[in-house]
């Protein structure tokens, strides 16, 4: 496999390995990791951080890489989407962790699923009646009850065209409040221009809200991921690709 | 009478619950004078629609069993099969969709694509049935068509057509505007039996012109003569239209979406057409069997009266005069008089009595031919059998059957019930392959096991009705299983020297887990420390391990078992030797390769207000249930689940009390899931109490 970096040729006989190891195997493995060195991620509690593309460009498929990495350190995710149903949603994570641990028994597999599912929860809202007091209530309800506590959220489809500062004002409340970062995926257009500091012009004032922006670009290969901004003192690597078959992380040099 | 193979039309209707369908196909028989007034399900009237007959269905409201009937309407003849909507019966849904060519799926415009709609959707997938769409309950405060139509494309990923427009909504509902015609229909006399044709309203005009547009650009990717119309402007003709509609609905690429209100006698008369002019005739589905000498080979099937007959009995039902079977023919005719042979049993079977179903009541023809639905009287079959003219060796596709996935010890009161008991049980077993009964070995209960609880419970109602067999029942038990999580390798010698001749096997492998699979025995000996003809002995020793696993008594799977060393001696090993230390080595081996409890675990979604969306999720997250997600709808949400089947007993108390009765659920079957430490300790307690109760 392409995706070993250093460990080439040392070959390991997986399927005797138990579970645990078959995490930390996967998340050393994640191409993810050279983005940042920083362990935790690129983000801290309370920061934004932003993938975004063309429509149909990949974005969902970063991001729930970035959820799933998350989960098999063992943190908890909550991936809001307002435009594709629970099951669309749980299919992308079934799809994209069967790529990630393809050569893996299949029981192996559904252990390790058996394992991520209770740390993730879905919530789907209808884009127009969407607002963050409604996503606070419904927190407040799983908080409560003890049922769920998020530490990273995922936001898919969320609407940057128009004025939308305020709503995110709200949502950066809510992540200091909560403590978890939250990953937004931003929709471009083909016709638009990029704003003067280089970012995608629907982020071109907004930039001060986010630590992260990462942006795909695809061609006739795989995926550019080129990272336009990133938190001081990281060291990202600059240079991943997404496979254009299978959409997983991988590094071009390795 | 006639039989025009282009003018039948062999259709169901299926939907969520309490979408009004029996409403809907109640108004359908009314129209096409097959009955002469209306009665509704929950009717003041007491007499409760026609097509739930069963005494059970009109007390609960909710159709059980599918019945079958037909009416004509405008020279077409139709037969519906009115199928049940709750989750729990679902084998008699799919029983249907294999005997249909089209399908009419009803959908709420209030409630809009409910849970049951999903699943009901992916079974029409499954075969492949083209369907029509019907929002019904258009007059209901909240009626939003257009929204549902988005959720027909979000949802279910259809690509709907819009073939109507409503006049008003909810109290205002007054008709529909068709879309093809360009004319407003609305609906007069009591019962809206009389369709008047007017102009479109002035005010709905713009709209209806711009949905037409958006129906016309659909309409002409599947004929180009209509294209070429649109493109040269000239008039279009309805007929070229509908064809170019029916062309793409018959390959499932798009959706028609009609509307009205099935209990305001509106919009039915204008399906009735689109259903003549849109679903499938017989001659348009490719039906096929199974060659038997030839397994892989599927033969097509032809609608052609003067071929070899094939026919497939989907339903059976106990009437007064002895077993009726509902019976659909693919290919050539059943005619009385008639030997045909039953391909399960090899049975020859001689064909009395021919019938046609109107619900209860029956009609006496002389011959069904291919593409038509009919009964049989006094045939001894089970359900899913095919009957085929001699000579043939085809079978219908057989049909996939679930699993149960839970049991009830069921007690007869007394001698006259126990009778009684067993007639019924023998009956319901061969009317439906997803229940089973069997007599348990250790405590001589009689055990029944089937979909869900209230599954159980309708067969329990219908003893003590049909049959008059009363019986208590005890606490329903979940089907848990044992499997094994690792490899571990077996060597054991199974030796006896007492007197007579002795006995010497040793059989060495390994056993390891295996998905999707429930046994799975392979041989690697090599060198022959194990006479080839001692093989199939350990594989039954082997085999005979797996009812009842070693840990609990529960069934086991998902094991492999490799064998790759052994020894025999030439005078005391035999089959009986190698079959008990096959069952030594698999006993030995089990405990060394961490066995776990397995459960089956369901999808559970509940829909509920969202005001009560906390209380929901806290109620299934008590019960062991891992939430899913959740889906904001606006006033309503759905919440999904998966959740151990031994929680969920009961839980539809808790949700009516918890949710003012407002929230509803469906449940089904996801998957066996491992057993979590605390409550395997449990259950393994109460099987030892039961045990030492029974001793």
């Amino acid at each position: 496999m392409t995706l070993f970096t250093s460990k080439q040729g040392n070959v390991i006989q997986l399927r005797e390995r138990n579970l645990t190891m078959l995490t930390r195997d996967l998340t050393m493995r994640n191409p993810l990791r050279l983005l940042d060195d920083v362990k935790d991620g690129l983000l801290e509690p309370g920061d934004f951080g932003a993938v975004s593309s063309r429509s149909g460009g990949g974005k969902t498929a970063l991001t729930v890489q970035l959820a799933l990495n998350a989960l098999l350190q063992g943190k908890k995710v909550l991936h809001i989407s307002l435009n594709d149903p629970v099951e669309k949603v749980d299919l992308w994570y079934q799809e994209v962790l069967n790529q990630m641990a393809g050569q893996y028994s299949e029981i192996r597999i559904n252990q390790l699923w058996d394992m991520l599912l209770p740390h993730r929860l879905i919530m789907t809202f209808l884009a127009q009646g969407f607002s963050v007091a409604t996503l606070e209530e419904r927190l407040l309800d799983l908080s409560k009850q003890n049922i769920f506590t998020p530490e990273i959220l995922v936001v898919d489809g969320f609407d940057f065209d128009g004025d939308c500062r305020p709503m995110l004002e709200q949502f950066k409340g809510l992540a200091l409040q909560h403590g978890f970062h939250i990953w937004f995926t931003v929709n471009t257009h083909r016709h638009e221009a990029p704003a003067d500091n280089g970012y995608p012009v629907q982020l071109g004032n907004l930039s001060d809200l986010f630590k992260t922006i990462l942006q795909l670009k695809s061609g006739d290969g795989p995926v550019a991921i080129r990272v336009l901004k990133y938190p001081e003192g990281a060291s990202p690597k600059a240079n991943l690709v997404l496979d254009p078959n299978t959409l997983l992380i991988q590094d071009p040099n390795s | 009478m006639k039989y025009d193979i282009n003018k039948i039309r062999n259709i169901g209707i299926s939907a969520h619950i309490d979408s009004g369908k029996t409403t809907l196909t109640e108004r359908v028989l009314f129209y096409t004078n097959r009955i002469h007034t209306i009665h509704d399900v929950k009717g003041k009237d007491g007499v409760g629609a026609t097509m739930d007959s069963m005494e059970l269905e009109k007390e609960r409201g909710i159709t059980i069993a599918s019945a079958a009937t037909y009416c004509q309407w405008k020279d077409h003849e139709i037969n519906i099969i009115d199928t049940p909507g709750h989750v729990d019966f679902t084998i008699e849904v799919e029983r249907s969709l294999r005997v249909l060519d089209g399908a009419v799926l009803v959908l709420c415009s209030v409630g809009g694509v409910q849970s049951q709609s999903i699943t009901v959707d992916q079974q029409m997938k499954r075969y492949k049935v083209p369907s029509l769409v019907f929002i019904n309950k258009c007059d209901r405060s909240g009626a939003n068509p257009d929204r549902v139509v988005a959720q027909l494309k979000e949802k279910l990923g259809h690509n709907p057509v819009v073939l109507q427009m409503p006049i008003g909504l909810e109290a205002e509902f007054e008709g529909v505007v068709d879309l093809i015609t360009m004319n407003a229909l609305y609906f007069d006399g009591e019962n809206g039996e009389t369709v008047r044709i007017d102009e479109i309203p002035v005010n709905l005009r713009e709209e209806a012109e711009a949905r037409r547009a958006a129906l016309l650009e659909t309409a002409t990717m599947f004929c180009d003569e209509l294209m070429e119309a649109v493109l040269e402007e000239t008039e279009i003709l309805p007929e070229l239209l509908l064809n170019a509609i029916r062309k793409g609905t018959l390959d499932r690429s798009i959706t028609p979406v009609l509307l009205g209100s099935a209990y305001k006698n509106k919009g039915i008369q204008p399906l009735l057409d689109a259903v003549n002019a849109l679903l499938p005739c017989p001659v348009d589905v490719v039906n096929e069997a199974h060659d038997l000498r030839n397994p892989d080979q599927l033969v097509r099937l032809e609608p052609d009266m003067d071929k070899p007959t094939v026919s497939l009995a989907f339903k059976l039902e106990d009437g007064q005069y002895g077993q009726l079977t509902y019976i659909r023919v693919y290919q050539g005719a059943l005619r009385k008089g008639d030997t045909v042979i039953n391909v399960r049993t090899g049975q020859k079977i001689k064909i009395g009595r021919l019938v046609r179903m109107h619900a209860s009541q029956k009609e006496d023809i002389d011959m069904v031919p291919a593409g038509f639905i009919g009964a049989l009287f006094g045939v001894e079959c089970a359900s899913g059998d095919s009957f085929v003219s001699p000579g043939l060796n085809l079978a219908m596709t057989s049909m996939f059957v679930p699993e149960p996935v839970i049991s009830l010890a069921v007690v007869p009161k007394d001698n006259k019930a126990e009778i009684n008991m067993s007639k019924a049980l023998n009956r319901f077993t061969k009317e439906d392959p997803t229940f089973r009964t069997y007599v348990s070995e250790e405590t001589g209960d009689t055990i029944i096991s089937g979909m869900g609880e209230l599954h159980l419970e309708v067969y329990i109602e219908r003893m003590k009705r049909e049959y008059r067999a009363e019986v208590t029942t005890g606490a329903p038990r979940v089907a848990y299983r044992e499997t094994i999580t690792q490899k571990a390798e077996f060597n054991y010698t199974h030796k006896k020297q007492t007197g007579g001749s002795g006995q010497f096997g040793r059989i060495a492998g390994f056993m390891e887990p295996v998905a999707d699979e429930e046994f799975v025995f392979e041989n690697k000996i090599t060198g022959g420390s194990i006479p080839t003809q001692f093989i199939p002995a350990c594989e039954k020793g082997f085999l005979s391990c797996m009812k009842k696993g070693p840990k609990l008594g529960f069934p086991v799977t998902g094991v492999k078992i490799c064998i790759n060393d052994g020894a025999s001696h030439s005078v005391d090993s035999s089959d009986m030797a190698f079959q008990a230390a096959a069952r030594g080595a698999f006993v030995e081996v089990f405990h060394r390769a961490k066995p776990v409890i397995q459960e089956p675990v369901m999808k559970v979604v509940v829909e509920t207000p969202t005001e009560f969306q906390g209380n929901v999720m806290g109620a299934l997250n008590q019960r062991r249930g891992m939430i899913v997600g959740t889906q904001d709808e606006g006033m309503m949400c759905a919440v999904e689940a998966q959740i151990p089947l031994a929680e969920m007993f009961g839980f539809s108390t808790v949700l009516r009390s918890l949710s003012q009765g407002k929230a509803q659920f469906t449940m089904e079957f996801s998957s066996y899931r491992q057993v979590p430490q605390s409550i395997a300790e449990e259950v393994a307690k109460k099987i030892q109490e039961e045990k030492s109760n029974v001793a």
